[in-house]
């Protein structure tokens, strides 16, 4: 039998999703005339939108190196989004062809995408589902196919848990994919703050707020208490471009201008 | 071989300038799009691109045709934002221009602008075909999101289809206004009737009229967000006109915008549940064995029956001889003529608004409420034997049934059940203590009378203790000539409350306590005692001492030893007395009442037989047994003395059996001349009764044999 989380009534895309509003800002092309609108809401409440993306997307990138440096071989990717450049299993398995990856989304649309992407990747797969009920992903039969919880998993969200809303009680889900995987395994989380530059970041939640992804920055300590658990790894919880930067220069640019903080933990 | 200093130099300048001009370029693009690879990583694929521009610049002769694929091979590494083309023209033209490689190179601008040109040209195609290819991957991602969909909603739907028709339970989806939209099958089922049928009608006409306020409010609590479901018992109207016994859940189906469309009703079918149940109350309230209601149940229909209007009648039945059944044929046959009996009751009050209950072993009781057809009590009497009389057949053995009917008619509407039971269980001991299949109407009065009894029996250990019992005389008179020539010892009671209580009832009291054995020794001895002064007084005219003894005392063993001494103590002959044992004790041999009246006899104790009927048997024992005297029953007395010359006469020739047998024939109760003349008339030799005297204290005896 087929398992589905939740059935939509239809896929319209007429209506703007965060996904490709990220794929646009990165500046890909799936995205539809809808998600461009959104977009240049976005880019007016905050203009640097495009490096933003840009550095979060290199966080991850820099994440899973060092992931895969630090000996993880598996990765749970939570809000994948669409496969965009430089996409989890691309970096992963340029390292280490056998690294397996599970991509999980909600929207239909990427995970179609993604189906796509990795129709002939055996050591890859999206799950659909909704990464603030962890036990529908957990005991998925894909996710369990492919990764091992007794050997350590990276566990990534990278510009995910800004679309959670403090109802749905980030830190319990968070603890909850924390006590699924070994000790050894990591998690990364990188996510929007209004620490650095809170008008435009209130114009972002202003801007999103009637989408299908409403968004809720979160302070320094907020995020630093989403590591329970965990002990994070140096340079801490810092904004995206200080996190482990690859030159000098890459980091050159006023860092705190990304609007992400970043971080990634090892479960003790 | 040494490589050539001066061949080298221009070489590793060249790599230099090229190298400076990836990382210019890097640099230049850096922030313009999102590259996944490290700064060096991108150093050394746009150095590569470099050596590819250079290479063509000074190549001769001059072909821009390799350069034509930077455009692709930068966006396809995703050196593609807005602003990378701009700043990568910018960079290469100023580079190239001003930093010529090796020597002179012909017409260098031109090829510049040419080569930038292809570059430009190439981008701009590769960015064309990539967002060509992008929109066409998204748009296939989206067809098959919605295909995806699409087929999860026909999985669905089919699912639901699936269970919606072939689900145990009932469904029903009604629209806001209660009206069915949609039924399925095991609901039509559940309601006896087509599904296609429901679909339409207002689910209103399922309900009965008294449910219908409730489930409303809660189909509107639903609506209302009140309620989330609703799970509770109920009951609907199936088209046959049978209930169907249900549980409901209903809940509410909301459209996208969570507004309330429609209601989803559960119907789960318990009829067979309830049915259960009702079988369980069933065995709780009636007798397992005949199917019969029990005690409880009865006593509570009984109660509403009592409540009502109309009048009731409560009849109280008793087998006859239930126990010779059940020992002489075994349980099993007892268990099947109880129930052949219960078949029979039921169907001696069908077609009347009657309960037929087993209130214990072999006890029935019937409640009839009355209608204008009811029969008369002493008809239903008759049915009700009449019914029981068929024999029974009971292993090729006909049995015969008959039974005591204790009858309560129209009892007061305020009475206690519990006094209505004691009162037909009155009743009925009054009929069985009359014989077999015999029937009684409870009195109040009588049962008045009984509860007198039991209070006196309780009372009369202490009456006797305290010298409330004292022993009188009653003469006997010999009918020929009048003369006293007995007297009768009895005890009487002078009871504070109650008045004096008749000999009679005294000795029943005495007999039913347990006292009789020691009161009647006492009155032997007393009676002696007297009976030996007036031996003294008159000599041979003095009249002989009749005691009459109770079953109990008939058969004690210590009879005979008891008369014997007390003769002896007080010096009495044994003639004088005439120690009358119950007729029914010696012929059934209670105790030792059979041997007592022989040895009695054989020792010259004067005896005789009370309660004397004269059926055969009787007669036979008064003949063997050599006994000198008989006292009639009361029942006989009453024969003799009634109107019936006929009866008279045939008891006549009982007492010429009697005196054949050499026996003084007596009648007590004796009231009238008449009747005392009836007695004579048949050759009755004594009698006693009001007519003659009544028990009189010993001091008042003498006197009267003096006949003062």
């Amino acid at each position: 039998m087929e398992r589905v989380a939740w059935v939509p009534d239809d896929v319209d895309e007429g209506l703007p999703s965060a996904a490709r509003l990220y794929d646009y800002l990165l500046g890909g092309g799936h995205n539809f005339a809808a998600d461009r609108e959104l977009a240049a809401k976005f880019l007016k409440a905050q203009p640097n939108a495009r490096n933003i993306a840009r550095e979060n997307r290199a966080f991850l990138r820099r994440s899973v190196l060092f992931m895969i440096e630090s000996g993880v071989r598996q990765f749970l990717d939570l809000g994948s989004g669409i496969p965009t450049v430089g996409n989890v299993h691309e970096i992963a398995q340029k390292a280490d062809p056998d690294a397996h990856v599970v991509y999980v989304d909600y929207e239909e649309v990427a995970v179609a995408h993604s189906k796509l992407l990795l129709e002939n990747n055996d050591r890859a797969t999206i799950v659909q589902a909704d990464l603030t009920v962890p036990e529908s992903i957990l005991e998925h039969p894909d996710t369990r196919a492919l990764l091992d919880f007794d050997r350590p998993i990276g566990v990534l969200t990278a510009g995910v848990f800004h679309f959670v809303s403090p109802a749905k009680e980030p830190k319990r889900i968070v603890a909850a994919y924390r006590d699924a995987v070994a000790p050894g395994s990591y998690l990364a989380i990188s996510q929007f703050t209004a620490d650095f530059m809170p008008e435009e970041m209130a114009g972002i939640v202003e801007v999103m707020k009637n989408s299908r992804d409403p968004m809720f920055p979160r302070s320094y300590d907020e995020i630093l208490d989403l590591f329970e658990g965990c002990d994070v790894v140096e340079p801490g919880v810092v904004a995206t471009p200080l996190w482990r930067p690859e030159s000098v220069t890459a980091a050159s640019d006023e860092p705190t201008r990304a609007g992400i903080y970043a971080g990634v933990g090892r479960k003790r | 071989m040494t490589p050539s200093g001066e061949g080298q130099q221009p070489h590793d300048a060249r790599r230099q300038r090229r190298l400076a001009l990836a990382r210019a370029w890097a640099a230049a693009v850096a922030d313009t799009t999102y590259v996944p690879m490290s700064p060096r990583e991108i150093e050394e694929y746009l150095l590569a691109l470099v050596d590819r521009i250079g290479d063509a610049l000074s190549a001769e002769p001059f072909d821009p045709e390799p350069v034509a694929e930077i455009g692709t091979l930068l966006v396809r590494a995703h050196f593609s934002g807005p602003e990378t083309l701009e700043r990568t023209l910018d960079v290469l033209g100023r580079t190239l221009l001003f930093n010529p490689e090796t020597g002179p190179v012909d017409r260098l601008a031109e090829r510049v602008v040419t080569v930038l040109g292809a570059v430009a040209s190439g981008y701009a195609t590769a960015m064309r075909q990539d967002a060509f290819d992008q929109q066409e991957e998204i748009k296939r991602a989206l067809l098959n999101a919605k295909n995806d969909v699409e087929r999860v909603l026909k999985v669905s739907e089919a699912r639901f289809r699936q269970v919606f028709a072939t689900s145990a339970v009932g469904i029903a989806i009604t629209d806001l206004t209660g009206r069915c939209v949609e039924a399925n099958a095991a609901l039509a089922e559940i309601l006896a009737t087509e599904s296609s049928s429901l679909v339409g009608r207002q689910f209103d006409e399922l309900l009965y009229a008294t449910d219908t306020d409730g489930l409303h409010a809660i189909y509107r609590d639903l609506v209302d967000g009140v309620l989330d479901t609703y799970r509770e018992r109920g009951r609907l109207r199936r088209d046959d006109g049978e209930t169907a016994w249900v549980y409901l859940a209903v809940s509410v189906l909301r459209d996208a915008d969570g507004n309330p469309t429609h209601h989803v009703t559960m119907v789960e079918d318990i009829t067979e549940l309830h049915l259960l149940a009702d079988q369980l109350s069933h065995q709780a309230l009636h007798d397992a064995l005949t199917g019969l209601a029990n005690r409880q149940y009865f006593a509570s229909r009984l109660e509403s029956a009592l409540g009502s209007p109309a009048p009731i009648t409560l009849y109280h039945l008793g087998l006859d001889a239930f126990s010779v059944v059940n020992h002489g044929l075994g349980h099993d046959v007892g268990d099947r003529l109880l129930k052949i009996v219960a078949r029979r009751l039921e169907a001696a009050v069908q077609g009347e608004r009657a309960l037929v209950a087993r209130i214990s072993g072999d006890e029935f009781a019937v409640l009839v409420q009355h209608s204008p057809t009811t029969p008369s009590v002493l008809d239903m009497i008759r049915i009700l034997q009449d019914e029981l009389a068929e024999p029974v057949y009971l292993d090729d053995q006909g049995v015969a049934v008959s039974a005591g009917i204790g009858v309560v008619d129209q009892p007061p509407a305020g009475i206690e059940i519990a006094d209505l039971l004691r009162a037909a269980n009155s009743a009925l001991r009054r009929a069985k203590a009359n014989g077999k299949r015999q029937w009684s109407i409870y009195e109040q009065r009588e049962d008045e009378a009984e509860r007198v009894r039991s209070r006196l029996a309780a009372v009369l250990p202490g009456a006797w203790e305290s010298g409330e019992i004292s022993v009188a005389y009653q003469p006997m008179v010999r009918l020929t000539d009048g003369r006293i020539v007995g007297v009768e010892a009895v005890i009487t009671w002078e009871h504070a409350e109650h008045g004096v209580v008749s000999p009679r009832d005294c000795m029943r009291l005495a007999e039913d306590t347990g006292l009789s054995l020691p009161i009647g020794l006492w009155a032997l001895e007393a009676a002696c005692g007297r009976a030996r002064e007036w031996q003294d007084l008159f000599g041979d005219g003095a009249p002989t001492l009749w005691l009459r003894l109770t079953p109990l005392q008939s058969g004690d063993a210590d009879l005979v030893g008891a008369v014997r001494q007390t003769l002896a103590d007080t010096g009495l002959g044994p003639s004088a007395v005439r120690i009358a044992l119950d007729t029914g004790a010696v012929l059934a041999e209670l105790g030792d009442a059979a041997d007592n009246l022989r040895v009695l006899a054989d020792t010259g104790v004067g005896t005789a037989l009370h309660e004397f009927g004269g059926a055969h048997q009787e007669l036979g024992l008064l003949v063997e047994s050599k006994t000198q005297a008989l006292l009639l029953s009361p029942a006989v007395v009453r024969e003799i003395v009634g109107n019936t010359p006929a009866l008279r006469r045939a008891l006549g020739e009982m007492v010429s059996v009697a005196h054949l047998a050499e026996g003084v024939v007596a009648a007590a109760g004796i009231d009238t001349a008449e009747q005392a003349d009836r007695c004579r008339s048949i050759g009755v030799d004594l009698a006693q009764g009001a007519h003659f005297a009544p028990p009189l204290p010993p001091e008042q005896i003498p006197a009267l044999l003096n006949g003062v």
